[in-house]
């Protein structure tokens, strides 16, 4: 190796420190050169990023007026009222449901079962976050579209997408729960207190942040899907009457829009919704790293 | 046990979340026999279901672009956690993080509109014109659309960058500071000590790194959908269309409306594509004990 | 025997008007210290006195941790080690070190012990030499000569300690720092361990820091006693111990300041 370096190789024993052999000069500089250039790398990550939002953005504003963002006239081809409406309904629906899913779910977990069978659990709500969401879209299709006969309507659409953020509240919850210091669970025991009334007097206000934070992150998570909406929904131009009720959804829109020739209202209304997830996901990724670094030092707080 | 029962119940959702699909999809198959064509390469409803270009197609975007999504992620750990200070990485961290959080459908109008014209236009053409000799790099020559391969494989390298970057700075960061400091004090050289100590002791965390970046990019349905002009056909060279089986299954539920057999044949793919993330997954997640880090940013 | 050093006169390492700061907090105070050939010398002194802080400035540890400055010069054979022009991986090839809880590294024993002649692509004989005059050295070898290839992390704690002394010496270097090199062993490994120091100090210069009166007074040839940063006195063992100068010297090895 070393020759083939085509230097000296350093000798045991040297007593200079000043060492200048072609070996050592090679590793001390590799080390400084890639040192330099392994941080470039992160041009990778930032340039689509910034090229990503420039690009929608600069797409999106120039036409983007008040009336598209509240206009829900069926008949006007650049009308996103009606996505945003509906998407914010959606939401609003498959959260609570997810909610009710997952919290109670994950603090039983967290509270209530033996090391052994929350590990089964927890291996499967990780299973859970793994599956491709195109297949719960076609769980979402095949059971509350077909099989419950609602067809592709609010309510299907609002289930699956419900299914698909629960694994990621339960986990939230799950974790909100075991990472309260043993110590204030064992005194609140301890001091006459039923496992219940630990989880609501005591765990509830500790862990509280953390699973509205898990709440955040699954709506970012779940405002961003597509697959599992557009194929247990159909695209709608007004708004849902009912639960059973077409609907519409901000990503529905891109997908539908996406590949209309450029320049027509309808691509820039893809890229004006585009640019609104982008805002909603990274505004609550933002929110969720501001909680979660409060409650850091809250929980270290605990500790001492 | 009994005391247990309740508290399962409610905390079985997930279990019972997974078992509905495999259920659902089972059912949706409605057992039909598709013959012995299922396995083959000859996707052609109503005749004929080979499912194996699907396969194949999803293997080859998701592999490229889990080795580069890998081997960025591994350079991106390295600098941050061995070479940058801290307020860099304060900085400059957050934003591979995120790239989790960016939509497929975004990334698929971004691809589609901007980058694929660029790839057909001036990427792809480049390679053809310079490294045609390469087996699988020559052939027929690329289109200029720049809907294929290429693009795919670079969307999907973004969407699993934040998951291998991740995991893999978690694994290095692992490493106790006093054996950190140990292989420094034996004289060697920060990238030395990242090479021969740091990477070996996260080792386990690295490979699952490599399973779930994999599971991100085998499963992606969107964004794959839009810029890989998803066809029933093997790559016949790198610039070429083909389909993988979450974009084919996205793209042909419709289609297969009133057809039997053509929703048991994409409930059979559903299945299959299920089968093949749940255990990349599995392994992957046995691979370390929990990451916390990972539950928090939503992987 | 290799590590043998020349007859040349002169401390192997001087210390002079060392200071350490973290931020404003000064940690060492304009330390004059020299270390000679062939001999062990004991850092002493109560927990948070600087000591530790004091052998990782010796080999360029210290500048690890965020925050501290080193003024003063540390010379190795009249080379100042913080001369601009002197790398880190330089000096501390040369001036090895072994930490306080054992820190063998998740692979063979033997590629622990050659981990050093790695790093400087040493041929393969000569790396089976020096790994295994480095285990002898270390009194590890009758140990673990049979299976070589066994993991590191299943030696007991002790043999891990002398793993990591072994790993030290083989790329051999004439110092080598121990910081409280005991402290996580059971009595019967540290009296292992405090053999393998009273046999390498007939050849090496080594620094071991202690917060063990006992320790010192065992494998020691001299005392240097550090309070609050800076150095109160330094002697020869059976001096320090019997005659010490300092009031503190006296309560801290009495015991009435731990």
């Amino acid at each position: 190796m070393a020759n083939a370096l085509g230097g000296a190789k350093e000798t045991l024993g040297e007593e200079l420190l000043y060492d200048r052999s072609a070996r050592t000069r090679w590793r001390l500089g590799f080390d400084k050169w890639i040192g330099r250039l392994l941080p470039l790398l992160f041009i990778v990550a930032i340039l689509p990023i910034l090229d990503l939002v420039y690009y929608v953005a600069s797409n999106a504003l120039p036409t983007l007026t008040w009336t598209i963002l509240t206009s829900t006239n069926p008949y006007a081809p650049d009308a996103l009222g009606v996505p945003i409406i509906s998407t914010a309904e959606m939401m609003t629906a498959a959260t609570l449901v997810a909610v009710v899913l997952g919290l109670f779910g994950g603090v039983a977990t967290a509270e209530f079962l033996s090391d052994r069978t929350a590990a089964i659990v927890r291996t499967s709500a990780n299973m859970l976050v793994g599956t491709p969401s195109v297949v719960l879209g076609y769980m979402g299709y095949f059971l509350f579209c077909v099989r419950f006969g609602w067809g592709l309507t609010f309510i299907a659409g609002a289930f699956t997408l419900a299914f698909f953020m629960t694994p990621y509240i339960f986990r939230i919850a799950d974790l909100a729960f075991t990472s309260i210091p043993r110590h204030i669970r064992e005194a609140a025991l301890g001091s006459g207190a039923r496992p219940y009334q630990y989880v609501v007097r005591v765990g509830a206000p500790i862990a509280f942040p953390q699973i509205l934070n898990g709440v955040f992150l699954a709506m970012a998570i779940g405002v961003g899907e597509t697959a599992p909406i557009v194929l247990t929904t159909t695209a709608s131009k007004v708004l849902p009457t009912g639960a059973f009720s077409p609907v519409s959804f901000l990503t529905a829109t891109i997908w539908e829009n996406f590949s209309q020739p450029s320049g027509s209202p309808e691509i820039a209304l893809a890229f004006q919704a585009a640019l609104l997830v982008v805002i909603v996901v990274v505004g609550l990724n933002v929110i969720v790293r501001i909680i979660s670094a409060r409650y850091q030092r809250r929980l270290e707080g605990l500790f001492q | 046990m009994l005391r247990q029962l309740g508290p399962f119940i409610v905390a079985s959702v997930p279990i019972i979340i997974l078992l509905l699909i495999v259920l659902v999809l089972i059912f949706a198959t409605g057992f039909a026999n598709l013959g012995s064509s299922f396995w083959g390469s000859d996707w052609n409803p109503p005749k004929a279901w080979g499912i194996a270009v699907f396969v194949v197609g999803s293997f080859v975007t998701a592999i490229p672009a889990l080795f580069l999504a890998m081997a960025i992620g591994l350079g991106l750990a390295i600098a941050s956690t061995v070479y940058l200070p801290r307020w860099a990485t304060r900085i400059l961290d957050p934003f591979v993080d995120l790239l989790a959080g960016i939509p497929s459908v975004v990334y698929g109008i971004w691809g589609y509109l901007l980058v694929a014209p660029y790839f057909g236009k001036v990427l792809n053409p480049w390679v053809y014109a310079h490294f045609s000799f390469i087996p699988g790099f020559g052939g027929r020559a690329p289109i200029s659309d720049g809907l294929g391969l290429p693009i795919s494989i670079f969307l999907l390298t973004l969407m699993a960058l934040p998951i291998t970057t991740l995991l893999i700075r978690d694994s290095l960061r692992s490493l106790p500071r006093e054996l950190w400091e140990s292989g420094l004090g034996m004289g060697a050289t920060r990238w030395e000590a990242t090479r021969r100590i740091a990477i070996p002791y996260g080792s386990r965390g690295i490979l699952s790194a490599g399973f779930l970046g994999f599971g991100r990019a085998f499963g992606e349905t969107v964004a794959v959908a839009m810029v890989l002009n998803v066809m029933a056909a093997y790559p016949v060279n790198f610039y070429s269309a083909t389909g993988t089986m979450a974009s084919q299954m996205f793209l042909n539920l419709d289609a297969a409306f009133g057809s039997s057999s053509w929703l048991a044949a994409l409930s059979y793919m559903a299945l299959v594509l299920l089968a093949i993330s749940l255990a990349v997954n599995l392994i992957g997640r046995r691979l370390v004990a929990r990451v916390v880090s990972y539950e928090v940013a939503g992987l | 025997m290799s590590g043998t050093l020349p007859d040349a006169g002169g401390p192997v390492i001087s210390v002079q008007h060392l200071s350490v700061k973290a931020r404003a907090r000064a940690i060492l105070d304009d330390i004059n210290l020299d270390f000679g050939r062939s001999s062990l010398t004991a850092v002493i002194g109560p927990s948070g006195c600087g000591k530790t802080t004091f052998v990782r400035t010796l080999n360029r540890m210290a500048e690890l941790t965020p925050g501290l400055t080193v003024e003063g010069s540390v010379l190795y054979l009249g080379q100042n080690i913080y001369d601009t022009q002197v790398n880190p991986v330089m000096v501390r090839r040369r001036i090895g070190m072994v930490f306080q809880r054992p820190t063998v590294f998740p692979t063979s024993v033997f590629e622990n012990a050659a981990f050093g002649l790695r790093l400087i692509h040493e041929d393969e004989d000569t790396i089976d030499k020096r790994v295994t005059e480095g285990l002898q050295q270390a009194g590890l070898w009758e140990e673990v000569k049979d299976d070589l290839d066994r993991a590191a992390l299943s030696l007991s704690g002790g043999q891990q300690q002398r793993l990591c002394i072994a790993r030290a010496l083989s790329v051999q270097p004439k110092v080598i720092l121990l910081d409280e090199p005991c402290s996580a062993l059971d009595p019967a490994a540290t009296q292992r361990v405090e053999a393998t120091m009273e046999f390498l100090k007939q050849n090496y210069v080594l620094i071991l820091v202690t917060h063990n009166v006992g320790q010192a007074a065992r494998v020691s040839d001299r005392i240097a006693v550090l309070s609050s940063g800076r150095l109160i006195e330094v002697g020869a063992t059976a001096d320090v111990l019997e005659r010490p100068q300092q009031a503190f010297t006296e309560q801290f090895i009495t015991g009435r300041f731990t």
